[in-house]
């Protein structure tokens, strides 16, 4: 009898866990992103092109511009050395601004732009999707009590 | 001052120690005289840590800028309340904040057991005291927050952040400790009766009210942040699976789960070892939780800094509880065979048995894809981050079977249910579930997760209403009191069973609100003043932009006015502020509250000179419910919690014609 049941709740529970493990596998496939460094897509841009990436690096300084009287932004972001033009749509935290450390979900693209334009030393391009920015800044970071300040994370609920 | 804060924490950890050990040593010799020194050594931690907590809190009213701890999050001109809580605002304060609640925690739940669970007090002190002593060894070698300048003393201090300077964040990290420090208490109850071999179900009684009460903050911290999170922060949410976040939610998860099978253990004497795992598993991810948040294990935007010393030591500490916990339960495993074998799977066992591996299911989720950056990057070397939708994909048909089983639990008896008690039970509360949606669907509503949902909340809500009528029918039978009078009695003599109903129309209010983020409208657009813009059923004008200036701040407001249906509804200032002292702006979220919807209006940039401003409008329905449902959810906890006596008028009121029969037939 004891032995039975043990083993009826020992099949059970393994099948649920395959199941729900095969579920997890199938599911993470499309639902995981890349988390990188700038310097290392930036080492080889190509093999990340098109990829869902989150992009961790630091605003260059002075870097970012908003054209006039819409939602576009424009801005450079840098780590260990290596940078990157990035661009994006939509509202962007207050913790966004020069120098702040940034998480960008989105993907490299390759710019379209001809030669000669006006900034960005490489011919990549992060294209940041809506409410693809987290970002903290360094005072904050250190100031933010166990509290936590759930700053930045933009994704809808 | 700092020299005297130093010194009582160094001597807390030696008074500490001694606790442990004396009532270890007391216990094993059978020695009263010993055991009671460990109980007053331990009293007396609670004692220093009292006094320590005040140094702090004169430090910080005093302006005692020579403590680094002081310097960091207070300045001079730093109101008087914010100061006071600056205590906790950082990573040294909170850890001896910790020790502090744990302590007096500690010290209540010693002195009220004292007598009735004389046998188990020795191993909880030392617990509860081991506990204390990792937390207190941090401080001592690590992370002391009366650490002094060896520079000379700053005139002034940096300041508490202006976005942590709200009420909510005052109250949100403490009532989140009070509920993850409360969940050590259970567990100290939980290893002493391991390390007694006294594993009736006495320590259960014990334990009980100690989770509900840590439940219940917990419950209320987590609804904090997200009230903070929807108030504070311009994306119009509330939960983004932020690590920080989930780390509040896992416990959660574990101690709901052994709120209800603690029900089973003491009715059928069943799942005993399930529920000491519980205990163990749930104080465990409290500490896992503090760790995730403070070592920078994982990538957060706002956990505490990386502090692999930290991580190392914490990790150890992992390692001690589970080896040590698990390794009793094994020793104890034949005192834990269950008493009873499951009858039927279609019984109020079974459903509960369900209902703990969801619960468990979804906090090892949680845990999983929180943690799967890190174990991604452990095994492949590639940093793999799980976005948003994984986690909503996997948690709304886990939330959804929750609520099903949350109706179904109370529908079916103990042991068994006939087909005849299923038809009975089951009929008003499935008709109230096809009525809903049957109404869901004729309104036109096609999000079928979110149409499943309101179904599913007219299912729990029949089962509840149907057990509150037909309990309260029964007892006015019973009593001959007016229904009003039976239904309070009711409550008074079933506090746990009708109170944790009333928690489940909390529930049940917390999925609407959830389900209505399904149909949120949102739109981010430029206007120039007289223009206005159409969102749902509302229509916004923006009328003008000015500035002003309170001498802390620059304050730039925009004015709107709001329309519905072409009649003026409210008026709405969504504002940018900025601080002197601080380089950057903080957003100040104009919302219009209505239990159907918020309008939610966001002044993102503006440009002075041509008054243009860009804004973004959201439109949340039902979003006031989850506040609400949380309310409810506090005032059937409160009930549970509620002592024996509190409803006697109502329990022991009979009916004056049944008194005149009794002296009828005695006299």
């Amino acid at each position: 009898m004891m032995k039975t049941s043990l083993l009826k709740v020992g099949m059970t529970f393994i099948v649920l866990t395959l199941a729900f493990a095969g579920l997890l596998w199938t599911s993470l496939q499309g639902g995981t992103e890349y988390f990188k460094h700038v310097d290392e897509v930036m080492a080889s841009p190509a093999q990340w092109e098109g990829r869902a990436l989150q992009l961790h690096g630091f605003v260059v300084p002075g870097s970012i511009l908003r054209k006039p009287n819409s939602f576009e932004y424009r801005f450079r972001l840098e780590h260990n050395g290596s940078v990157v033009d990035a661009s994006y749509e939509g509202i962007v935290p207050d913790t966004f601004k020069d120098h702040s450390e940034v998480v960008l979900s989105g993907r490299l693209v390759e710019d379209a732009r001809p030669e000669g334009r006006a900034y960005g030393p490489n011919s990549y391009r992060f294209h940041t999707k809506r409410d693809g920015i987290m970002a903290k800044c360094p005072s904050k970071y250190e100031q933010a009590g166990p509290a936590k300040a759930r700053l930045a994370s933009r994704q809808e609920s | 001052m700092a020299g005297l804060g130093s010194f009582l924490l160094l001597a807390t950890f030696v008074v500490c120690s001694y606790a442990a050990t004396a009532s270890v040593v007391g216990a094993r010799r059978g020695s009263r005289a010993l055991i009671d020194s460990g109980i007053g050594a331990f009293h007396l931690v609670t004692a220093f840590m009292t006094v320590a907590s005040a140094v702090m809190i004169n430090a910080f009213l005093t302006n005692d800028f020579s403590i680094k701890y002081v310097a960091h999050y207070s300045d001079r001109i730093q109101p008087l309340f914010y100061k006071i809580t600056a205590y906790w605002g950082g990573l040294d304060g909170s850890i001896m904040f910790w020790v502090f609640l744990l302590s007096i925690f500690g010290s209540i739940a010693v002195h009220v057991n004292r007598i009735q669970y004389r046998e188990l007090i020795p191993y909880v002190v030392a617990t509860i005291a081991g506990v204390q002593m990792f937390f207190l060894y941090l401080m001592v070698v690590h992370n002391s927050p009366f650490t002094t300048f060896l520079t000379p003393t700053p005139a002034d201090g940096n300041g508490l952040n202006p976005v942590l300077q709200n009420y909510w964040m005052v109250i949100h990290p403490p009532s989140l400790y009070v509920g993850l420090v409360g969940m050590t208490i259970p567990y100290a109850f939980g290893m002493a009766a391991l390390i007694t071999g006294h594993l009736d179900d006495a320590w259960l009684r014990a334990v009980r009210r100690w989770t509900m009460f840590a439940w219940l903050f917990l419950s209320f911290g987590l609804t904090l942040g997200m009230i903070w999170a929807y108030e504070e922060l311009e994306w119009g949410g509330f939960w983004g699976w932020d690590p920080v976040e989930n780390a509040g939610a896992l416990p959660w998860f574990t101690a709901t789960a052994f709120l209800h099978s603690v029900m089973v253990q003491e009715r059928r004497s069943m799942l005993r070892i399930w529920n000491v795992t519980l205990v163990i598993v749930t104080f465990f991810l409290t500490i896992f939780a503090t760790f995730m948040t403070r070592s920078g294990v994982v990538q957060s935007v706002h956990a505490f800094g990386e502090d692999p010393e930290l991580a190392r030591a914490f990790t150890v500490f992992m390692v001690v509880i589970l080896v040590v916990s698990f390794g009793f339960v094994i020793r104890r495993l034949p005192l834990l065979s269950a008493r009873n074998d499951l009858d039927s799977w279609i019984s109020k066992e079974a459903a509960f048995i369900a209902n703990n591996w969801i619960l468990l299911f979804s906090a090892f989720f949680v845990l999983f894809a929180t943690m799967f950056p890190t174990l991604s990057e452990a095994v492949t070397g590639n940093r793999l981050s799980i976005a948003t939708p994984f986690y909503n994909r996997w948690m709304a048909p886990i939330g959804l079977t929750l609520l099903f089983l949350t109706g179904v639990g109370p529908l079916l008896g103990w042991r068994k249910s006939t087909i005849w008690n299923l038809r009975h039970q089951f009929m008003w509360p499935v008709l109230t579930m096809v009525g809903v949606g049957a109404v869901v669907l004729s309104m036109g509503f096609r999000v079928w997760t979110a149409g499943l949902c309101f179904a599913l909340c007219g299912f729990v809500t029949g089962t509840i209403v149907q057990e509150f009528w037909r309990g309260a029918n029964v007892r006015k039978g019973a009593t001959g009191s007016d229904w009003f009078t039976a239904l309070v009695g009711l409550v008074g003599r079933n506090k746990r069973r009708y109170g944790g109903y009333i928690v489940h129309v909390g529930a049940v209010l917390f999925f609407l609100g959830c389900a209505g983020q399904s149909f949120k409208q949102r739109t981010e657009l430029l206007l120039k003043p007289g223009e206005q813009t159409t969102l749902g059923k509302f229509t916004v004008r923006y009328d003008s932009l000015s500035v002003t200036d309170d001498g802390q701040k620059q304050m730039v407001t925009a004015a709107m006015t709001a329309f519905d249906g072409g009649r003026e509804v409210d008026r709405l200032y969504p504002a940018k502020w900025f601080f002197h002292k601080q380089a950057q702006p903080t957003t100040e979220v104009a919302i219009r509250r209505m239990l159907a919807e918020d309008l939610h209006v966001v002044l993102v940039n503006f440009d002075a000179a041509t008054q243009t401003v860009s804004l973004q409008l959201v439109i949340n329905p039902l979003v006031n419910w989850i506040w609400i449902g949380f309310a409810v959810l506090a005032i059937g906890t409160g009930i549970a919690l509620l002592p024996e006596r509190a409803y006697s008028f109502a329990t022991e009121k009979v009916s004056v014609a049944r008194t005149r029969t009794r002296k009828t037939v005695y006299s």
